[in-house]
């Protein structure tokens, strides 16, 4: 009996859809001005001081897009507003609100880059196993995820912050179990329908073991979905980052992070409302930058978009 | 056609529920309402004053384990004791008899010191589920001391030590000391702040200890009335009370721990006094609502940095000295502003009280160690830090704290001393601190008198975790026992205020602990209302609310 094998893709036609993605992509202005934000909120928090420099140079790192060292404090010329000195004022501290927002960048890109990347990383594996295998695998992994997506998002960040303590490291870890179950269900799904189609087949036919089907077969073509939503979610968890700073379980003071300092500024809302609107702006401005982008790509990869 | 149904429809509904809502009719035997109402005159709205607190929920309204400002201040709305502070004003100078007539007669009798009271009569005790009112007698004094005294009875029972209580007869109770106090010592342990309230026997005994947590029964000039969990207290005025029915009808305790939300509240109208945040920005802006008044009062709660001399390098004089001499007190006075916070220079506060050391008296002494830098890194250097060294502790998330750890931050990295704070709620810090987890504390607290202070910061029983008796010794101080010891026995005022000071002195030579500065007491009200007291000192930390408050309407 002869079968036949649907032909590889050709290495032109793929440029070509890639090729078409990214015109897809620059026809798409909100996607475009979506990336131009995200890329402008990561050039303010590399380069708010010469932490990149600094390790060649043998020095300490000093403030460089940031005017001044966002932890020195002037107590007595706190709550001072903005002025050309000091554009956003200073807070409750006496510190420079603008610098301190500029490096709060830092925090809020790394806990929402590296929180996506592990509820990623952690979903897609669970996803993909739970999809291919199916039976009792599939039946845990599936019911423990509709456990964990019964709890609202942030009391469940709430609850693996009660257990680990708090800090960044424990708020990303926090943050990426909360992502995950998402993950999982979306990757899940996209395994079941990915599975069905003729290369998995000809690929089990040619004897490819269940890692390289998953990891080479099944993965490369549910990726586009996961991209999509790591993106979205990268929002989500910058948001969700600002809310548990907010109630007091972020980083370490003396460190920026806005949802501290909106936290700080909340008592001073009638007198001085510029500790808590400049990094509340701050977090809508990168949020929203997240969410363009997201939603840009999504109609570059969403297959239907090329009809 | 169909709309002419519904019509139909909707007019038997309506005579269907005007029938359903027509008036009762009156009882058998009792007259119909008239047809035409007579004018009747309206009940005058009860004087209800609603004060906006702080807390979360209470803890106890036992008086003997009150402790935090929202207990205390209910406490002291429902008890009395022998003698009381005068209200508005805690000075010692001005304490006044409360149950007692008058103050107590002291004579020795075989070398113990031996204090009797004659009490008032017709002082009368709440009502309750589980007693009638009935009249207050010397059995309920000796009682409630005596439960002051009990250890398992009572967070002050360490203060009754060596005292021994008696009822000589229904209105005489006398106390006898093993070992005889000045007034100054004695008076504030039967006076209205901590064990000295007097709870009611028949009532405790009734209801039992742990009921009486949360429906306490004693004379003051409110009543307790109910108790909604995380809501509020209510207090009904007590009508019996010796002083006199009280201008209010009762009193709102309500738990609000969010200043927006309290603040919102006294702006519209629906509390009448609320505890404020003390920073003088947030007085100044209230200052310009314009029917809200602000007091800024003692007593002030005294914010002292204590340096734990077990942990190195804390353990080197040196290093500590260094400390104190990065820190700028003025910086951190800065975050509160005047006259919300006001400097110190030693534990015991000398505008509060006796034996405390003024700026001019450590000034001359060379003990002040005021803010010098670049002595401080010679110093560090000179103990073999020249590149500083790294701390870590844990800080409270309430402002008072926050605030202290995050400066005291910023200063000592001048230095290049590294101090990682992390930050837990309070109730947290409190239990960790006492475990004796950071190797610099800050605590922020008022006591009633020098000998408190310095026995509970600085008496080696009361080293936190090791000591005899574990308290808020953080400091693990044990240099000035015999001086705290000489002091309490001393009875000539003056030989004791100088035996504190003395204690005070090597305290700040070995820089056991940092006096920072205290932090006043702010509320603010509508302006409507009346304390009926100046406002200068209140030990409960709260404006006092007594029979003599009111609200003008």
């Amino acid at each position: 009996m002869e079968s036949t094998l649907p032909a590889a893709p050709a290495a032109p036609e793929l440029r070509t859809q890639r090729q078409r993605a990214w015109h897809t992509f620059k026809r798409n202005r909100t996607a475009l001005v979506g990336l131009a934000m995200v890329v402008l909120v990561a050039l303010v928090a590399i380069f708010s001081d010469t932490v990149l420099i600094a390790p060649l140079t043998d020095a300490e790192p000093t403030p460089l897009l940031a005017p001044y060292d966002p932890t020195i404090q002037d107590p007595r010329n706190r709550l001072l507003p903005p002025s050309w000195e000091h554009p956003m004022g200073l807070d409750t501290y006496g510190r420079d609100i603008f610098s301190r927002i500029l490096y709060g960048a830092r925090v809020s890109l790394m806990v929402g880059i590296l929180s996506v990347a592990l509820g990623g990383i952690l979903g897609v594996i669970l996803g993909l196993v739970a999809g291919y295998s199916g039976g009792a695998a599939e039946q845990w992994i599936m019911r423990s995820v509709d456990v964990l997506m019964a709890f609202p998002s942030l009391l469940m960040g709430l609850m693996v912050l009660a257990v680990l303590g708090s800090g960044l490291t424990k708020m990303i870890i926090a943050i990426g179990i909360m992502l995950a179950p998402g993950f999982v269900r979306v990757v899940h799904g996209a395994t079941l329908g990915a599975k069905q189609n003729d290369y998995i087949l000809a690929a089990r036919a040619i004897g490819a073991g269940h890692p390289r089907i998953l990891f080479r077969h099944l993965l490369p073509n549910i990726l586009g979905e996961v991209v999509v939503l790591a993106s979205i979610w990268v929002a989500s968890a910058i948001r969700v980052e600002a809310s548990l700073s907010f109630i007091g379980l972020g980083v370490s003071p003396p460190t920026p992070a806005w949802g501290t300092m909106i936290r700080e500024g909340v008592q001073y809302l009638t007198t001085a409302p510029w500790i808590a609107l400049f990094p509340g702006l701050a977090i809508l401005f990168t949020v929203l930058a997240f969410n363009l982008l997201g939603d840009g790509l999504r109609d570059v990869l969403d297959p239907k978009s090329y009809q | 056609m169909r709309a002419r149904s519904v019509l139909w429809l909707l007019a038997v509904l309506v005579l269907l529920l005007g029938a359903c809502a027509a008036p009762q009719q009156a009882p058998e035997g009792q007259a119909p309402a008239p047809a035409v109402e007579e004018p009747m005159e309206e009940p005058a709205e009860p004087l209800i004053l609603r004060l906006g607190q702080n807390a979360a929920d209470l803890r106890s309204l036992d008086p003997h384990f009150a402790t935090t400002t929202q207990d205390r201040s209910l406490v002291d709305m429902v008890f009395n004791a022998l003698l009381r502070y005068k209200p508005g004003n805690g000075a010692f100078e001005l304490m006044e008899p409360d149950l007692a007539e008058d103050f107590p007669t002291m004579e020795m009798v075989d070398g113990k010191q031996v204090w009797t009271f004659k009490l008032r009569q017709g002082v009368m005790c709440h009502p309750s589920e589980v007693t009638e009112a009935y009249e207050l007698t010397a059995e309920d004094v000796v009682y409630s001391l005596e439960k002051a005294a009990t250890p398992e009875r009572s967070a002050y029972a360490g203060e009754y030590n060596g005292m021994t209580f008696e009822a000589v007869d229904d209105y005489t109770v006398r106390i006898t000391l093993e070992t005889p106090l000045s007034p100054v010592l004695f008076y504030p342990k039967v006076a209205n702040y901590s064990g000295g309230m007097i709870v009611c026997k028949k009532a405790i005994e009734a209801m039992g200890d742990e009921a009486f947590k949360t429906a306490p029964v004693g004379t003051g000039p409110f009543m307790f009335a109910s108790y909604s969990p995380q809501e509020k207290v209510v207090l009904a005025a007590n009508p019996d009370y010796f002083r006199g029915r009280p201008k209010l009808d009762g009193v709102e305790m309500r738990y609000i721990p969010d200043i927006s939300s309290r603040e919102a509240g006294l702006l519209a109208g629906e509390l009448d006094v609320i505890n404020g945040i003390p920073d003088i920005a947030w007085v100044d802006r209230m200052k310009g609502e314009g029917d809200v008044q602000v007091d800024v009062f003692g007593v002030g709660e005294v914010a002292t940095v204590h340096f734990n001399m077990t942990k190195p390098p804390l353990d080197i004089p040196e290093v500590r000295k260094a400390l104190a001499y990065a820190l700028d007190r003025d910086e951190f006075l800065a975050l509160f502003g005047e006259p919300i916070a006001e400097n110190v220079y030693s534990p015991v506060p000398a505008k509060f009280l006796a034996g405390g050391l003024t700026r001019e008296e450590v000034e001359a002494l060379g003990l002040a160690y005021d803010v010098d830098r670049e002595r401080a890194r010679q110093m560090l250097a000179d103990a073999g830090f020249p590149d500083g060294f790294d701390l870590e502790v844990v800080s409270s998330e309430m402002t008072g704290y926050r605030r202290i750890y995050e400066s005291m931050q910023a200063q000592l990295a001048e230095i290049g001393v590294r101090l990682k704070v992390n930050i837990v709620d309070h109730s947290t810090m409190h239990s960790l601190i006492r475990q004796d987890v950071n190797p610099i504390v800050v605590y922020i607290a008022w006591r009633p008198n020098a000998d408190v202070y310095l026995t509970r910061f600085f008496h080696s029983d009361s080293i936190v975790v090791t000591g005899a008796k574990p308290d808020t010794n953080f400091s693990h101080y044990d240099r000035i026992d015999d001086l705290i010891e000489q002091a309490r026995g001393e009875t000539d005022p003056e030989q004791q205020i100088q035996l504190w000071k003395e204690a005070q002195i090597q305290i700040l030579e070995d820089m056991a602990a940092y006096p920072l500065h205290y932090q006043q007491q702010v509320y603010a009200r509508r302006a409507n209302v009346d304390y009926g007291h100046e406002l200068v000192s209140v030990f409960a930390l709260y404006p006092g609310i007594d029979e003599n408050t009111t609200i003008q309407r």
